[in-house]
């Protein structure tokens, strides 16, 4: 113990002296990078030189971190305290055969109880899902037929003019003169 | 808190430390870090978990795997059927699934034998190996190639061309 302190006041001593002498007009070594006001490494004293310290502002910096640390926060600790109420107090749900007889409900398939709650009381049940994508397949379905064979229709009495559209309006074959082409001499 | 495993596939082996002869009076140091890791970390954490489970234990609520109803198949479906074709698909994307979890569990064995037998698995885990090389051969013929669009029409064409290819070998092997 005596010996470290009789070390440290000799180091102390030396540092000094090297300080000393260099302040006094010694050559100073270019990188001795070195806070301004503090001179030599002095113990117990007042604070050196005081000065202004002209740096980068770091405000708009610590205002952002600040700003993005408060509104993670402000709902991130009570949703973190609630899931953490509901591991403890509620806790998972355990997987069972389905009893002889029993049609689970929709939810009753998830393991998580806030995952359980979101499926009863947001979502939908997929049964209910499957059955509006299939209606909505359905009424395409049905669409498309329909489509179809009014194209078909279309195409045939067309051809055939034997059906109700393409009627084209033709004057009354009583109206014409056949005089001119009656006898083949005309 | 992780499950553990199940200890009637993945079988620990038999553990075969020798009977220790203490031939100095000095407390065995390990001895002494396992007592300090044990009544730091392992009866506290201990404790908070099962009063956990005592909380628990209070409501116990259960959740099961869901059970399907099997529906026609796409090759059972008539032309122009679109609701048939869509819970053909359904069925044939659950299927899809069931069977990659098999195979991750193949997988999974095979891996969990070869970390048991370290040097020896050559020998021993050649059952686990022949499943494995089975099931992810059949998984490649079936959903093989089918890329990331793959349905169960694609998945029905390749069997066509599965089946005729067969066919095809089958005539040049007979001729």
């Amino acid at each position: 113990m005596a010996a470290m302190s009789l070390l440290l006041r000799a180091a102390a001593a030396w540092g000094a002296r090297r300080a000393a002498a260099g302040a006094a007009g010694g050559v100073r070594l270019a990188g001795a990078a070195r806070l301004p006001g503090a001179v030599a490494p002095i113990r117990h004293s007042s604070h050196g030189k005081r000065m202004f310290i002209i740096k980068a502002t770091s405000f708009y910096d610590s205002r952002f971190l600040n700003l993005l640390r408060f509104y993670i926060f402000l709902t991130g600790i009570p949703a973190a305290l609630f899931i953490t109420y509901v591991n403890i107090f509620i806790g998972e749900a355990e997987l069972a055969e389905i009893p002889e007889g029993y049609v689970p409900e929709y939810w009753e398939y998830y393991k998580h109880p806030i995952s359980r709650w979101i499926a009863r009381y947001l979502l939908d049940p997929p049964e209910k899902d499957y059955e509006k994508a299939m209606a909505l397949l359905d009424i395409e379905a049905k669409k498309t037929e329909m489509r179809l064979m009014e194209l078909e229709a279309r195409r045939l009495m067309r051809a055939r003019g034997d059906g109700p559209w393409y009627h084209y309006e033709t004057p009354d074959k009583n109206l014409t003169d056949d005089s001119l082409k009656a006898t083949p001499d005309n | 808190m992780p499950e553990d495993r199940d200890w009637e596939v993945y079988k620990a082996p038999p553990t075969r430390t020798p009977v220790p002869e203490k031939s100095t009076s000095l407390p065995n140091p390990v001895h002494i870090f396992q007592a300090a890791f044990s009544y730091v970390f392992d009866r506290p954490v201990t404790f908070f978990r099962e009063w956990i489970e005592r909380q628990h234990a209070k409501n116990k609520f259960y959740y099961y795997h869901q059970k399907f109803r099997r529906v026609p198949d796409l090759s059972e479906c008539m032309e122009g059927d679109y609701l048939c074709f869509f819970e053909a698909e359904a069925q044939w994307r659950r299927d899809r699934m069931v069977d990659q979890e098999i195979v991750a569990i193949v997988r999974e064995r095979f891996a969990a034998c070869q970390q048991r037998e370290g040097p020896n698995q050559f020998q021993n885990c050649a059952k686990e190996m022949e499943q494995l090389v089975q099931v992810t051969k059949a998984y490649q013929d079936k959903y093989g190639d089918l890329g990331a669009h793959g349905n169960a029409r694609t998945c029905l064409m390749k069997q066509k061309h599965r089946m005729i290819e067969e066919r095809k070998a089958q005539e040049n092997a007979d001729q």
